[in-house]
């Protein structure tokens, strides 16, 4: 076990190697220039060469990505282009925000898929399962910034129940922070709600037409015992895998919930970025992503090991 | 294992519905148990979008002065009717020859932190903007040296006489006077000090600027004991918390409800024209653009009052020249009336048909891309078809940089003297001349009226310029925007600015 989690770290910091070539090679490719978008209309030559070359951005490439490679290995990853900040700084500050808004919206959207998706397997084709189906459909489909305005309007404006956006650290005013999150996380956890609903309906589908299950049925085992110690059990390893995944593909942060909650998470913050062409705090974000996402994963495969006894790591 | 789970998720749900139940929405006003007006309390406010940084020098973003504007003082700044007026400096003398001007400091002014703002912190901030040539170096483009020979004397020694000094040091806090040890620190990008009626207290990125009141400033102290600036980007969302009583002020209002607004009292919604300039631009090292009949067909074809219509729902006036009414260089002419038969004319006399341009817009100021729209269907009716390109604001700037359009759609934001309406546009030297205009009689009259002191004769020298940009369809302009802001009724003292600078000193939360 703990061979196979040192050999799985080395491989995710070859990988985060990669990325950064691939980000800083990428972000050649993008048009627009750090420079002119700082200076906007007061546009002058001279101030215009004295920024780049304090950007460094007069460097040659190669002298640009080694210089970033180099600094980036002691743990500094160079300094925003718009605000002059170091951009681990900035970063790490945007994680709370992203880190309270990914797992509220995860444990919103496993409490309500859990009991509709089990249910509407078990009740395949009556009334729950339809309505489940349709949830399912409207969640998928329903843009989530549309959906977001309705539930602005609606809980903020017409009952006057939640504040529209913004944002409070749980540390701070845990009411507040509540407060705050609730509408944002409903909105994402909706989405991710739809997903695991259909998800774990059809894994709940195929336990349930495995022999062993049809073996319970026959021993006279009553069905509330077949569901809750043979099926459900069994089920749910593979959700686990998707839960996994669906909360590390929020913890890049939700662009454009985000932007619409005012929320100052990494999605605002890459959206600003991306706005600016700020290359050092985008490079920074993407790294930051990039690690929780290999973090999440290896955490899913140990975890894997622990629920089904079939899989071992090597 | 998996039922524990699920009571656990259950206990999560169960406290977060908890604390739902138990908050109330709207952060109540801290009010320090005192009566009347004077009650001070924390204004609320909602800003579009988060300043890139708090460096009065470096930024150039509209969301940072809309902070620093509470937080820094110019020598001199513009009143109501953008008139410059003392601030820092309690007046000044010219020299016979025009090329001395010598500003006296009031007396006793600090920092927020209490330390002296003498003459050598005004040469430390002007030295630093000239030498390393940062955003409004070419505001002092004229200034040889700047000097201290007392704690109270400041003497800017120009290369030619600048009849808009005035306006180029005071116009906007890009030109604020800042502390050296700040800017030496690096706090002033996240923790400016300024001597201003307000100070920074604290920066949270992405969410929020707190300033509280500067117990030490030189003028009257404000009756708030703060303000906090939160960055909202959605306009419907900003009103919504303006309507919720979460935020007090918002600038952020969605343009299509501005004029139902108007009319309500709760929340109070007032607009002024702004000194904003919105127009097109033809680039004329293209063929057919460099023909000046081709330019003028186009202006002929447009109706300005539809473009203005469909982008700015009415908040705008139309304007055929960059200088709105309520200024004093105001020129008035209109040459184009919409004119589709003289537009095909002109077309004609140019030999000019089945033309296809293309027109540049971006989505950062959406109100481009409404216009777009509108000036392609007008365009139609006189043989041109447009083709629409919208890029994000970045790009659209390196295409504009590169000459890699035959036209874009663009406004000019926040002018005061007409050097600022017409240089950097129109001058074949022109730092923002992108459309390649270049006529030399338009060249001598600029460079003469940057350096004519005589007020009246300077004044004609522009209106000279005025008619002849219009004439030539260097630009062709379209309008001049409102600034539309508003703010619930819990606050009073504040008004409406066309240079759209938000100034809280003199604003009061009641209960």
């Amino acid at each position: 076990m703990a061979r196979f989690v040192i050999r799985r770290l080395l491989q995710s910091a070859v990988v985060l190697l990669g990325v950064t070539l691939v980000v800083f090679l990428l972000l050649q490719l993008v048009p627009g220039d750090p420079v002119r978008v700082a200076l906007g209309t007061r546009f002058d030559p001279q101030t215009y060469e004295a920024l780049r070359a304090r950007a460094g951005l007069d460097q040659p490439l190669v002298v640009q990505y080694f210089n970033y490679l180099g600094r980036a290995l002691t743990g500094d990853l160079g300094v925003s282009f718009r605000s002059g900040r170091p951009v681990t700084a900035i970063v790490l500050e945007r994680l709370p925000a992203t880190l309270s808004l990914a797992f509220t919206a995860v444990v919103f959207a496993t409490v309500v898929a859990f009991p509709l998706g089990i249910l509407s397997a078990i009740r395949s084709g009556s009334w729950i399962d339809h309505a489940a189906r349709v949830f399912s459909q409207f969640g998928v489909s329903v843009p989530d910034f549309w959906m977001g305005i309705m539930g602005i309007l609606l809980f903020a404006g017409v009952l006057g129940w939640l504040p529209p956006s913004g944002y409070v650290a749980l540390t701070e005013d845990p009411a507040g922070w509540a407060s705050h999150v609730a509408l944002p996380a409903a909105t994402v956890g909706l989405v991710t709600a739809s997903i695991l609903t259909r998800f774990i309906r059809s894994s709940m589908l195929e336990v349930l037409s495995e022999d062993y299950v049809r073996t319970a049925e026959a021993k006279g085992l009553r069905t509330r015992v077949v569901v809750l110690r043979h099926v459900l059990r069994n089920a749910l390893i593979p959700v686990v895998t998707v839960v996994a995944v669906q909360l590390a593909s929020l913890l890049g942060g939700v662009i454009v919930i985000e932007v619409l909650f005012a929320w100052p998470g990494i999605g605002r913050l890459t959206y600003d970025a991306v706005q600016a062409r700020d290359y050092p705090v985008l490079q920074g974000a993407v790294l930051l992503v990039a690690a929780l996402f290999l973090l999440v994963n290896l955490l899913v495969d140990i975890l894997y090991a622990r629920l089904d006894p079939r899989i071992t790591v090597r | 294992m998996s039922s524990t789970r699920f009571r656990m998720a259950g206990a999560t749900l169960a406290l977060m519905l908890g604390a739902l139940a138990g908050c109330t929405t709207g952060e109540g006003v801290d009010v320090d148990g005192a009566d009347g007006a004077s009650a001070g309390g924390v204004l609320n406010a909602a800003i579009g979008g988060e300043p890139d940084q708090l460096d009065p020098h470096k930024t150039s973003a509209y969301h940072s002065f809309q902070v620093l504007e509470n937080v820094y003082d110019t020598l001199v700044e513009p009143d109501t009717n953008l008139e410059m007026k003392p601030s820092l400096a309690t007046g000044w003398t010219t020299s016979d020859d025009q090329l001395t001007w010598t500003f006296t400091l009031r007396e006793g002014v600090t920092f927020s932190d209490g330390s002296p703002l003498t003459a050598e912190d005004v040469v430390y901030s002007y030295n630093r903007i000239i030498d390393e040539k940062l955003n409004n170096a070419y505001r002092f483009g004229t200034v040889k040296s700047v000097a201290a020979p007392d704690p109270t004397t400041v003497v800017v020694t120009l290369n030619a006489p600048t009849p808009n000094l005035l306006a180029n040091l005071g116009g906007f806090k890009g030109v604020a006077i800042v502390q050296k040890s700040n800017v030496e620190s690096g706090e002033v990008t996240t923790k400016p000090v300024g001597s201003g009626p307000f100070a920074v207290d604290s920066y949270t990125s992405g969410d929020s600027i707190r300033l509280v009141r500067n117990d030490n400033y030189w003028g009257e102290k404000p009756k708030l004991d703060g303000v906090t600036f939160t960055f909202v980007s959605d306009p419907t969302v900003a009103l919504q918390n303006l309507q919720g009583g979460e935020v007090q002020w918002t600038d952020n209002l969605p343009p299509q409800q501005v004029a139902a607004l108007l009319d309500g009292d709760d929340p109070t919604v007032q607009s002024v024209p702004s000194t904003d300039y919105w127009y097109l631009a033809l680039n004329q090292a293209r063929e057919p653009y460099d023909d000046v009949n081709v330019r003028r067909a186009i202006a002929f074809a447009l109706d300005r009052e539809a473009i203005t219509k469909a982008a700015k729902f009415g908040l705008a006036t139309v304007n055929q020249t960059a200088i709105p009414q309520n200024s004093a260089f105001y020129y008035e002419y209109a040459p184009f009336s919409h004119d589709v038969n003289q537009a095909r004319q002109l077309l004609d006399q140019a030999g000019v048909s089945d033309l296809s341009m293309d027109l540049m817009v971006t989505s950062e100021y959406p109100e481009t891309v409404t216009a777009a729209q509108v000036i392609a269907s007008q365009l139609e009716a006189i043989g041109v078809t447009v083709e629409i390109r919208t890029l994000d604001f970045a790009q659209w700037l390196d295409e504009q940089g590169a000459g890699n359009f035959d036209s874009f759609m663009l406004g000019w934001l926040g002018n005061i003297d007409p050097d600022e309406f017409y240089y950097a546009q129109h001058h074949s030297g022109g730092t923002f001349n992108f459309h390649k205009y270049a006529n030399p009689t338009v060249d001598r009259l600029l460079d003469q009226a940057r350096t004519e002191t005589d007020q009246a004769a300077r004044k004609q020298q522009y209106d000279q310029v005025a008619k002849q940009i219009v004439d030539d369809a260097s630009y062709i302009y379209l309008y001049n925007p409102d600034v539309a802001q508003g703010w619930s009724k819990q606050v009073t003292g504040y008004e409406v600015r066309t240079d759209r600078a938000i100034r809280f000193r003199d604003v009061a939360l009641a209960k």
